[in-house]
């Protein structure tokens, strides 16, 4: 790493949640955003305390509330907001033994080896994580036992291990693991993952409809959409954008639903179009999705590229109309 | 441009050299994927042969990754348009994708996991029976640095290849060994012929005159 930038940065090479920082980081913008920002949060940390003595069960996610959301739930109650937006502490009550349960059961081999060879790659660079890889075990193989019809699928072992770094409660990860899978993305991770070949579709005509040059020079060049964005939609972000981005992006699905994932992936590529266009082969633009996209201001800056996934317009009419025409595609 | 960039990647080391400038190049690129189970390797292979690296702890795989590569043939500039698949069975379905149009495939097995043979004679299956009929397709034995805890023995794995007519190596994308000699392998197998890629068959798209320039800045130095 760049150590003229450590040594006058107040910012360490790894992040809050354990995280390496790249060799490329640019501390000084980010000490820069931080140094606005941290005043927002702690603001907004009193805001949330105020919140949480009036509605502490937070039922009703009103405007307010919503709009509080879209600006971030702060680390300390993100666990039990999310418990509580998504609705997931209410299924924990209606089950309380649910998942002790199935921590007893017995296991399937097959379904236990695929989980094990996948525990050492999964966040290999985060310092805290090697404490953790057992009880991210549990909690994907009792999920593969629950749902049997999606089994385990690799990507959800990087949903459960950040649901794990900011539960660090295995039960709340296993129901907020399940609530993902089931109501915010149900049939991506299935056998046959039709619902995420379908949503793939919609996110081409979206692009194709928002911005039919980017849609064209893409399949001029030759890049699939399937490979530039089927980890986007599996992992909702994690383990593709920057940590910080990723809760924040999160506190918003787990309050509005799919409609964001949508609103993510949209806004990476609508504030990337010159970039898009300006690559001129297919290995340029294949490097624009998986490196250079996921660096910059993305990185340093998680709150602007929030506001500008809030500036686009989205209609949950026009999303389910055009995954009513997708329906069945598999070649995107 | 980072994917295709020299940077430790070595892949020429054994390849012929030649004095820079003295005659034409000729320049082919050929789509390649990569098959294989979950966790043999596929993507530390593509790794080492792109950048020279190698992660004791790769990242699995998620829908499918796409990288490139250069190497030197002779008096060939042969560019890899190299598609990196996930191994777990229910990606499965996207595969078709990635080896349609292919000219050239590498199934990988891990020598320690009898099954991710058996699947890998599997790919080879579906690939005879669904891709291009003349895509050149080799198979790695790899994680041969642990030869001496392998179940997948050597001849028996050669003789497979040999019935079908397969390129064979076994190959360690830990140490680098014949990761390099793979692809090359590969690239001098497959017909670099001027517009053969009209008849469809499996040959080399030739670059255009921009690429062309681009690739020998990168490449034969």
């Amino acid at each position: 790493m760049d150590l003229a930038a450590s040594s006058t940065s107040r910012f360490s090479d790894v992040d809050e949640y354990g995280f390496k920082r790249s060799d490329n980081f640019d501390y000084r913008n980010y000490e820069q955003f931080m140094s606005g920002y941290l005043k927002t949060l702690t603001k907004r940390r009193m805001k949330w305390e105020a919140i949480l003595q009036r509605n502490a069960d937070l039922t009703t996610i009103d405007s307010k509330l919503k709009r509080y959301i879209r600006k971030g739930i702060p680390g300390p109650f993100r666990a039990d907001v999310w418990m509580k937006i998504s609705g997931a502490a209410k299924l924990q009550q209606r089950s309380p033994t649910l998942y002790r349960n199935l921590l007893g059961a017995h296991y399937e081999k097959e379904i236990c080896d695929s989980i094990t060879i996948d525990l050492p790659r999964t966040f290999p660079d985060n310092i805290h994580f090697d404490t953790k890889k057992e009880r991210l075990f549990n909690i994907l193989v009792a999920y593969a036992h629950h749902n049997r019809e999606v089994g385990y699928c690799q990507g959800l072992n990087y949903i459960a291990g950040l649901l794990l770094i900011v539960t660090d409660d295995e039960e709340k990860s296993f129901w907020l693991l399940k609530h993902i899978v089931e109501s915010i993305v149900p049939q991506y991770h299935t056998k046959n993952m039709a619902n995420l070949l379908r949503d793939l579709a919609v996110f081409k005509e979206m692009i194709m409809r928002r911005a039919p040059q980017v849609n064209r020079h893409i399949e001029n060049l030759g890049l699939p959409y399937t490979v530039i964005a089927s980890k986007w939609f599996i992992c909702i972000f994690a383990e593709v954008l920057p940590v910080e981005t990723v809760l924040r992006i999160w506190d918003c699905v787990f309050a509005e639903g799919y409609k964001i994932v949508f609103r993510v992936a949209l806004a990476l590529f609508l504030t990337h179009k010159t970039a898009i266009l300006g690559c001129d082969d297919i290995a340029a633009l294949a490097n624009l999705f998986r490196e250079k996209m996921m660096q910059g201001d993305i990185v340093t800056d998680c709150h602007s590229f929030i506001e500008a996934m809030f500036k686009i317009r989205l209609k949950r009419s026009e999303l389910e109309a055009l995954r009513k025409v997708c329906v069945g595609r598999n070649n995107t | 441009m980072a994917t295709t960039a020299r940077s430790g990647g070595n892949a020429s080391g054994s390849t012929a050299q030649r004095p820079n400038g003295t005659q034409q190049n000729k320049n082919c690129q050929f789509k390649l994927v990569l098959l294989g189970e979950s966790a043999v390797g596929k993507s530390s292979l593509v790794l080492r042969f792109v950048k020279g690296q190698f992660h004791e702890y790769q990242e699995s795989t998620i829908g499918a990754a796409f990288l490139t590569q250069t190497i030197c043939i002779e008096d060939t500039v042969v560019k890899f348009e190299i598609w990196d698949t996930a191994g777990q069975e229910r990606y499965h379905s996207l595969a078709p994708m990635y080896y349609r149009g292919a000219q050239a495939a590498i199934v990988v097995y891990d020598i320690q996991n009898q099954d991710s043979f058996q699947r890998a004679k599997t790919w080879v299956k579906e690939l005879h029976k669904q891709a291009s009929p003349n895509i050149v397709i080799a198979l790695a034995g790899n994680k041969a640095d642990l030869s001496n805890i392998r179940v997948v023995e050597y001849e028996e794995a050669k003789q497979y290849a040999e019935e079908n007519g397969l390129l064979f190596m076994e190959t360690s994308a830990k140490t680098g060994m014949n990761v390099n000699d793979i692809f090359l392998a590969i690239a001098k197998k497959l017909p670099k012929n001027d517009g053969a890629h009209n008849q469809g068959a499996p040959a080399g798209r030739r670059l255009n005159d921009n690429e062309n320039n681009r690739q020998t800045n990168n490449c034969c130095k």
